[in-house]
């Protein structure tokens, strides 16, 4: 015990005289390993051979190590962050909770929409940005840092959200919200929407579209989605494409963030729009059940939104598309979100610490998803972001 | 013979009745007078709201606590943001009321009736009118992209509010001050920057601060300057040159469009916050200058 | 009015010259601060000012690349209409009520009263506006809209209601707006000479009569110039406007539409532009700078002409 404090001590002095730190940091890892090594032995030596001393010597040998290591709570950093309004709730609970573990460590999530974010990311303002949606090859020779990684966090359905007194449940198919949001269709008692939800009592009043006023990774999912259903590779009803922000017709509304457009259609009469599964539960918004590929119409949930993701298709950088997904349980309109960040950090401290918050995003965070109403990712997708954590380059 | 006044080009025909001519004159009168009420009508439905939304959640803990972690939850309060507006809105007036008030004696005692001094103080007023949300792209483009965002630049973006409203008002101050003042310190000998810095300055000095009081309650008030500047911090931030800060205005703002009850009301005890600290630097500032008419 | 400097001690005082100096840069510092705004913009703003139907179209699209401005100047000048309307006679009103009518000690409270408004943030008001007025407004706009549904003109401008629209927006501004408005007409109007009013008392005119006779051709040019100060703050507010306008670049004759303005999609979408978007939008912030300028501009040169004219120096 006197040998290991007064070796410790010695290494500390001489780190801190020291300018070649580096030299000496191995030097101290290498003086603490042999001192738990050099203890661990005595105590194995002196106890006898009680076997839950030798175990408890052995665990307290690996724990020394280990704890050696993970006990050097991350160093000082102020991590600010911008993007998706999508996975927002999500985020601020994870950043709380990392928090309280990691104390010298500050994120800042500032929200924005999906293109804010990228943006802020592009000119450095953020450390990490928040995306439903991926970066279009032309816009990366603007992202000042170099590459970037996609790390996936979590999938949640998009909930079509309406409010129509009197109505409590709606049937939609991709061609029925198609025509609606181009204001094709715009009286809720429409035939063809009643068609679709026979013996509803629809009210004889027009339908206010409302989409998102900022660039959104859930408008670009949302439209993409139509399009791949109804659009130039389907029946062609869906003329809008698809994009962070697309061109609605001028008469429709527009709010800013999946909070402002869940607002938006609490507040108004009539209005029907599109916005995240939490954010519409929190505001008490009523969903309509959309029609999937199989033929079935399916009401979002977070297991609809599992069911759609574990059969997509997972590119190498780990982006894909959960919408529009095959399978009878799949819900339709599910989104995936991926937080950004730059392969090549500058900062020690700050690469350390996104590192350890993307950790915790698969670790706990995962767990921490499900009460905020998001869907964890799946075992497979969630090992390959594991892996990539690793090609994240911190200088020494 | 009917008399008739005319003046300018209207012709008023006092001959007729009595009796309707004044009739109408009380319903007029009456007409003018329903106008106050009018407008009274939304400054106490505001307020009220106010007042009352924002009492439900006012504490000592609110206007202590962290902002909230996530706009969801109950708890969370506004400490940083009204350490924020105070650092900004600080900061703005130390660059803004010296400019200010050198600009000032400059177009009250050097200028005259030079052509630049006219083009100054045209440029003073014409800049009063200056959109807000413009000043705050300004600093963006100049400041914030390469200083990245913190309370300096929100401060700058404030500062060039203040600029012209201190400029304006505190010359009007100066030229209150009588000439005779000024002549009888020349009579003595005294220079003229020694005149004005202790001669013309401490007698219009209520007046001034009573002018830079209001500005600064205007600029305590302002959003689009800070949206893009100072970024979103949830935490406090005493650093004015590093990270992100927040300021009672912006959260106002990202409160307002949030579904969630628990937001709104904090929104509200903010704007109660805000609402309170402009009342108490305007009534100040009438105070001050209620000292310094009352001097004259 | 600057006075003649009597250095009795005939020394050139370097203090004195070093003093006059910083006075002077600091006025010159208003010139380079307003010149840098517009030359920063405007050179940002250049590619955008340039691509040849900013001024002519009034379809935004971002995924295309088409930024035409029209939508925005319309909903911009519709709020701003709507908000003058509600605003002028009401401040005009006061103003008349304080300087001609009021009894003396009536004067001070309700002076302090309409400041009072001036007091609260613009941001409360647009909280306000989107909590609590565009929700309840609803019924009065369906009552307007069924009203005026029988009448051709009025039933286009009295279209279907939406909370959020150019109409709330205009009252939100209008409440803003009538403190300075009011203020300024009372500066005005008080400049209207004794005599002439007592002249027109004299020969038997009632108040009213005396007011319209006499005091408002009086000060008329100024009233122009007060309105249309109103008018360049209603054009440049910002936050209460982008909360409750509705966010749709529509061009639209119904008053209840929903539409936009220019700073308030500047405010929506700044964060998130680059490139030619971020362009456009500074194009817009130029435009709204020039409109500005202008009408404040014109708007002063009036109030002090009138001015000058009260005073006797014209």
């Amino acid at each position: 015990m006197l040998l290991g404090g007064h070796l410790t001590s010695i290494s500390s002095l001489l780190e801190r005289t020291n300018p070649t730190g580096v030299i000496l940091r191995s030097y101290r890892r290498y003086l603490s390993m042999t001192t738990a090594l050099i203890l661990g032995v005595s105590t194995v030596g002196c106890g006898g051979g009680d076997s839950t001393d030798s175990n408890s010597a052995a665990t307290t040998v690996g724990g020394a190590a280990t704890t050696a290591a993970k006990t050097a709570e991350l160093a000082a950093a102020t991590l600010n962050g911008s993007g998706a309004t999508f996975p927002k709730a999500f985020y601020e609970e994870a950043v709380a909770a990392f928090k309280a573990k990691n104390k010298a460590v500050t994120i800042n999530y500032g929200g924005g929409g999906s293109g804010k974010g990228r943006t802020d990311l592009a000119s450095q303002v953020v450390d990490w940005a928040g995306s439903d949606a991926i970066v279009k090859e032309a816009d990366k020779t603007s992202y000042k840092g170099g590459a970037f990684l996609y790390f996936p966090t979590v999938v949640a359905p998009i909930n079509v959200v309406f409010n129509a007194p009197g109505v409590d449940k709606l049937n939609l198919s991709p061609t029925l919200i198609a025509k609606i949001f181009q204001v094709e269709i715009t009286k809720w008692n429409d035939p063809a929407i009643l068609a679709e939800n026979a013996g509803a009592k629809l009210p004889d009043s027009p339908i206010v579209v409302a989409h998102r006023s900022d660039g959104s990774g859930t408008t670009e999912n949302f439209t993409k989605f139509l399009d791949s259903a109804v659009g130039s590779k389907g029946d062609g009803t869906w003329k809008l494409k698809s994009g962070s922000t697309v061109e609605w017709a001028s008469s429709t509304q527009a709010a800013e963030g999946n909070g402002g457009l869940s607002k938006f259609v609490k507040d108004t009469v009539g209005s029907i729009s599109y916005v995240d599964f939490s954010d519409a539960k929190v505001a008490g918004l009523k969903a309509a059940s959309i029609k999937n590929q199989a033929g079935k119409y399916i009401a979002p949930s977070l297991e609809g939104a599992s069911a759609a993701a574990d059969g997509a298709e997972i590119a190498a950088d780990l982006t894909y598309f959960a919408g529009w997904a095959k399978g009878d349980a799949a819900y339709p309109i599910a989104a995936q979100t991926w937080i950004l960040v730059y392969k090549s950090q500058t900062d020690k401290a700050k690469g350390k610490a996104i590192k350890g918050f993307l950790e915790y995003m698969y670790g706990d965070g995962q767990k921490l998803a499900k009460e905020i109403d998001f869907a964890p990712l799946s075992p497979s997708l969630l090992a390959k972001a594991q892996a990539q954590l690793a090609m994240i380059e911190i200088p020494a | 013979m009917t008399s008739t006044m005319t003046t300018g080009n209207s012709t008023i025909d006092l001959g007729a009745t009595g009796g309707w001519r004044s009739i109408k004159s009380r319903l007029m009168i009456g007409l003018l007078g329903t106008a106050f009420v009018i407008v009274m009508i939304p400054l106490v439905l505001v307020l009220a709201t106010v007042i009352m939304r924002g009492g439900k959640v006012m504490s000592w803990s609110f206007l202590t606590s962290d902002i909230a972690a996530s706009e969801r939850r109950t708890s969370g309060g506004i400490g940083p943001a009204i350490v924020g507006t105070l650092l900004t809105t600080g900061i703005a007036t130390a660059i803004a009321a010296p400019l200010g008030v050198l600009g000032a004696i400059y177009l009250a005692e050097y200028a005259g009736t030079s052509l630049l001094g006219r083009v100054v103080r045209f440029m003073s007023s014409v800049m009063t009118g200056v959109p807000s949300i413009v000043m705050g792209l300004f600093v963006y483009l100049l400041f914030t992209l390469r200083f990245k965002q913190n309370a300096f630049g929100g401060a700058l973006a404030l500062a060039c509010l203040m600029l012209p409203i201190i400029i304006r008002s505190t010359e009007e101050m100066l030229r209150l001050v009588p000439t005779t003042l000024r002549e009888a310190s020349y009579g003595l000998g005294t220079s003229k920057a020694r005149t004005i810095i202790s001669i013309v300055l401490p007698a219009a000095l209520p007046g001034v601060v009573s002018g830079v009081l209001l500005a600064v309650a205007r600029a305590a008030g302002e959003t689009a300057p800070l949206l893009f500047t100072i970024g979103a911090a949830k935490g406090l931030n005493l650093q004015p040159f590093s990270g992100a800060n927040t300021a009672l205005s912006a959260q106002i703002f990202g409160n307002a469009s949030s579904p969630v009850e628990a937001a709104q009301a904090r929104g509200w005890g903010a704007a109660l916050t805000l609402v309170a600290l402009a009342f108490s630097f305007t009534i100040f500032a009438r105070l001050v200058s209620a000292r310094f008419s009352s001097q004259r | 009015m600057a006075h003649p400097v009597l250095d009795l001690t005939g020394r050139r005082n370097r203090g004195e010259a070093a003093f006059g100096g910083l006075a002077r840069f600091a006025g010159i510092l208003v010139l380079i601060v307003l010149s840098l705004i517009a030359l920063v913009m405007t050179t940002r703003a250049w590619p955008a000012l340039t691509s040849g139907n900013f001024f002519t179209t009034k379809r935004w699209s971002v995924p295309d690349e088409v930024f035409g401005s029209l939508a925005f100047v319309f909903g911009t000048i519709v709020s701003a209409t709507v908000a003058i309307c509600l605003a002028v006679p009401i401040s005009i009103g006061i103003a008349l009520f304080v300087t001609q009518v009021s009894p003396g000690w009536l004067k001070k409270p309700i002076v302090y009263s309409v400041d009072l408004l001036a007091t609260v943030p613009s941001v409360v008001f647009g909280f306000w506006g989107i909590s609590v007025l565009a929700p309840k407004i609803m019924g009065f706009y369906e009552s307007v809209h069924d009203l005026t549904s029988g009448i051709p003109g009025l039933r286009s401008l009295f279209g279907q209601p939406n909370g959020r629209s150019m109409f709330t927006a205009g009252i939100i501004l209008a409440i803003m707006i009538t403190p300075i408005v009011s203020s300024l007409s009372r500066e005005v109007i008080s400049t209207c000479p004794q005599g002439d009013r007592e002249g027109a008392l004299a020969l038997g005119a009632t108040r009213w009569e005396m007011i319209r006779a006499v005091v408002i051709p009086h000060s008329s040019g100024g009233l122009v110039g007060a309105v249309m100060l109103g008018l360049g703050r209603a054009m440049g507010e910002t936050i209460a406007a982008t909360l409750v306008i509705g966010s749709s670049a529509q061009i639209t004759a119904n008053l209840f539409g929903a539409g936009n303005s220019m700073p308030a999609v500047i405010a929506s979408e700044w964060g998130e532009a680059l490139g030619q978007h971020r362009s456009a939008l500074t194009a817009l912030a130029v435009t709204l700078f020039a409109l500005t300028i202008i009408v404040n501009v014109l708007a002063t040169s009036i109030v002090s002409r009138s001015r000058r004219r009260a005073q006797g120096t014209i």
